[in-house]
């Protein structure tokens, strides 16, 4: 008889992966850390936030098991929530580095952000990427993905970054829920209530066929510890977000304009070669590009007039031995979804590109060249398309690229003059040791546009705009933000659409600034939670948390 | 959501921790702690207002049976009152299992 695994529960999840009695959790139920942030908006919270932790051994090797419980809140990352799973994966690291081996498995049974604490979950994620990229040069990182919710959202990115994906059929990985697609695309884009059509785009069925996930497996609890067992044995890893040519070249073979079946699909990915792909730089020309205010400023920030590029919607340009990047509308793409400056396919992939190969050049090299990022993404890419291809993996390649860059001594600099939202920001902004910001009201930073958040909680907009009052991590503006401690700078006197003489001066005074002080710093996102603002009060939580697992660890 | 908040007096003492339940849909945890003073205390969060009565009511019963003396906190989901009582249960079980 089989042992069903997806019927168990989060904490029943984390004990049944770890062999019989070694199991013990970290920051249990009875310590009550529930999530500051839900009462608030009176939601009740649960004591463990959502996630479990469970120090073990499998088949005699040491492991944490960190398990996302998607019946509480869909499996939503929040401050606490999220904490608690980067505590652990910095411990798991610090043992490995250490020399003593510790291999981390993620049950990942969630819709990503918590969109009660969005800008939280937002940061959260981010902090889960960068930890699990630094893991992955000691050991495999294995994800699974049992449903019943599956992986979506700021996570799918996450499990893109992972070493190797175990799922059963009872899961869906994907970036934007049907749901959201529809209320942001139309439901010619995407019908939600067709189940058929989710299932066989999302479900995992079809993912493992086309290198989203990499093992399907029968839910049965001993099938699924043998599959993660094997998995740490050989080492496995599919590089999931080293395979920019490999997309790029299928990307190139797809109209856009024109339907695609998954079995049309299926077909293109198996016969596409990686064909290698030069990303040229930005360079001047005579014609304006469609305006924002990324394109304004990274046409003032590096001196290129009327900036066009071989990818239209990604500029890039080394100035000054610095590289800016950004991403800009262009309103006849053949990518009908990125016209308004979102992050789509080919966006990530790209990015990735440019980035890696900075990386690689400056290998040898003592100083590091430094990344700035100008950040102006109303948001990702809403489409079917992009979710049967597997949008999440290329925002995860520029995410993953970012990260290494920073990791090995780049100053990553965020320069946010416009928008940064959701998947946008997590691909081109949240891998960035420090953010500077314009502290301008046309700015909107979030994990989703009201109308799509109304509808997942199932709230009114007007009561989801008075949920905002309470928490600031709700609200949608830059001056709320900053409460949360992570900027470096809100600089007051420049605003988004003014790039005069005397502001350009500025900007480049504080990225300058901001590129000393990463100087013999660490390479990691603790920033954020050092700044006064952090330790007073936006990441109070996050701290606490830390201290907790630390405390727990046992080393 | 609404926080409500009984007392009892219960003689069997609750010696160790125990926790149930997951705040999902239709669900709830219960967190029972070793009591803090000689009173039984109950703190619940629930998701579902206007239900103090039928709680008094599930829980005269439950402790009629059972007097545990302990400190409960409650995360409700919106849980009917036999599955309260089932986790109730269930936690008791939790507490007489040696460990």
């Amino acid at each position: 008889m089989k042992n069903s695994f997806v019927e168990l529960n989060g904490r029943q999840r984390a004990f049944a992966l770890v062999d019989e009695n070694s199991g013990r959790e970290l920051v249990g139920p009875e310590y009550d850390m529930i999530s500051p942030h839900l009462e608030p908006q009176k939601i009740v919270p649960e004591s463990d936030d959502g996630v479990i932790l469970v120090k073990g051994t499998l088949n005699g090797k040491n492991v944490v098991v960190i398990s996302i419980e998607g019946k509480f809140q869909g499996g939503g990352i929040g401050e606490v929530s999220g904490a608690k799973i980067v505590a652990a994966l910095e411990e798991a690291l610090d043992d490995n580095k250490n020399g003593k081996t510790i291999y981390p498995i993620i049950i990942l049974d969630t819709g990503g952000v918590r969109l009660q604490e969005a800008n939280y979950g937002l940061l959260s994620i981010s902090e889960i990427q960068n930890s699990v990229i630094a893991l992955k040069k000691y050991v495999p990182v294995i994800g699974l993905v049992p449903g019943r919710v599956g992986s979506f959202g700021g996570m799918s990115i996450t499990s893109a970054v992972l070493s190797y994906l175990i799922t059963t059929k009872k899961a869906r990985v994907a970036l934007n829920g049907p749901e959201v697609i529809e209320q942001e695309a139309g439901v010619r884009e995407f019908d939600s209530s067709d189940k058929d059509l989710i299932w066989n785009t999302l479900g995992t069925r079809q993912r493992v066929k086309t290198g989203i996930a990499d093992e399907l497996v029968e839910d049965d609890v001993e099938t699924i510890k043998n599959a993660i067992s094997e998995a740490i044995d050989q080492k496995k890893d599919a590089h999931r977000t080293d395979k920019a040519d490999f997309y790029l070249t299928l990307l190139d073979k797809i109209d856009f304009s024109k339907p695609l079946t998954t079995e049309e699909y299926r077909k293109i990915f198996n016969e596409t070669k990686a064909e290698k792909h030069e990303i040229p730089s930005a360079v001047s020309s005579d014609t304006p590009g469609d305006k924002s205010r990324g394109r304004l400023w990274f046409e003032k920030l590096t001196g290129i007039k009327n900036a066009k590029s071989e990818y239209p919607t990604v500029l890039a340009a080394e100035v000054d031995g610095k590289e800016y990047i950004a991403i800009v509308p262009d309103k006849n793409n053949r990518f009908p979804r990125v016209r308004n400056g979102e992050v789509g396919l080919q966006e990530g992939f790209v990015i990735s590109k440019i980035v890696n190969k900075i990386v690689e050049e400056d290998k040898d090299k003592e100083v590091k060249r430094p990344i700035i990022l100008i950040v102006d993404v109303p948001s990702q890419a809403y489409g079917y398309k992009e979710e049967l291809i597997g949008i999440h993996i290329g925002l995860a390649s520029s995410a993953a690229a970012y990260a290494k860059a920073r990791q090995a001594g780049h100053p990553v600099i965020d320069f946010i003059p416009g928008d940064a939202v959701s998947g946008g920001f997590l691909a081109h902004g949240l891998q960035s040791n420090r953010m500077i910001a314009l502290a301008d009201k046309s700015i909107t930073i979030q994990a989703m546009s009201k109308a799509s958040a109304a509808r997942i909680t199932q709230r009114t907009i007007a009561e989801l705009e008075e949920a905002t009052k309470h928490v600031p991590a709700m609200a949608y503006d830059i001056f709320n933000y900053e409460k949360l401690g992570a900027l470096y700078k809100l600089v007051h006197d420049v605003s988004s659409w003014d790039a005069n003489d005397d502001a350009v001066k500025e900007v480049h005074e504080l990225i300058d600034e901001a590129i000393a002080s990463t100087k013999d710093q660490p390479t990691d996102l603790r920033f954020r939670y050092e700044t006064p603002i952090a330790i007073e009060s936006g990441r109070k939580a996050t701290i606490k948390m830390r201290e907790m697992v630390d405390d727990q660890w046992e080393k | 959501m609404e926080k409500l908040h009984f007392e009892y007096q219960n003689s069997t003492p609750v010696k160790k921790f125990a926790h149930v339940g997951v705040v999902a849909s239709g669900d709830l945890e219960i967190l029972v702690y070793p009591a803090d003073g000689e009173k039984t205390t109950l703190d619940i969060t629930t998701g579902s207002d206007g239900f103090e009565k039928v709680w008094q009511n599930v829980l005269d019963r439950f402790f009629a049976r059972y007097p545990l003396n302990g400190k409960f906190i409650v995360h409700d989901f919106g849980a009917t009152p036999g599955v309260v009582n089932l986790r109730l249960t269930q936690a008791m079980e939790a507490l007489k299992d040696e460990k």
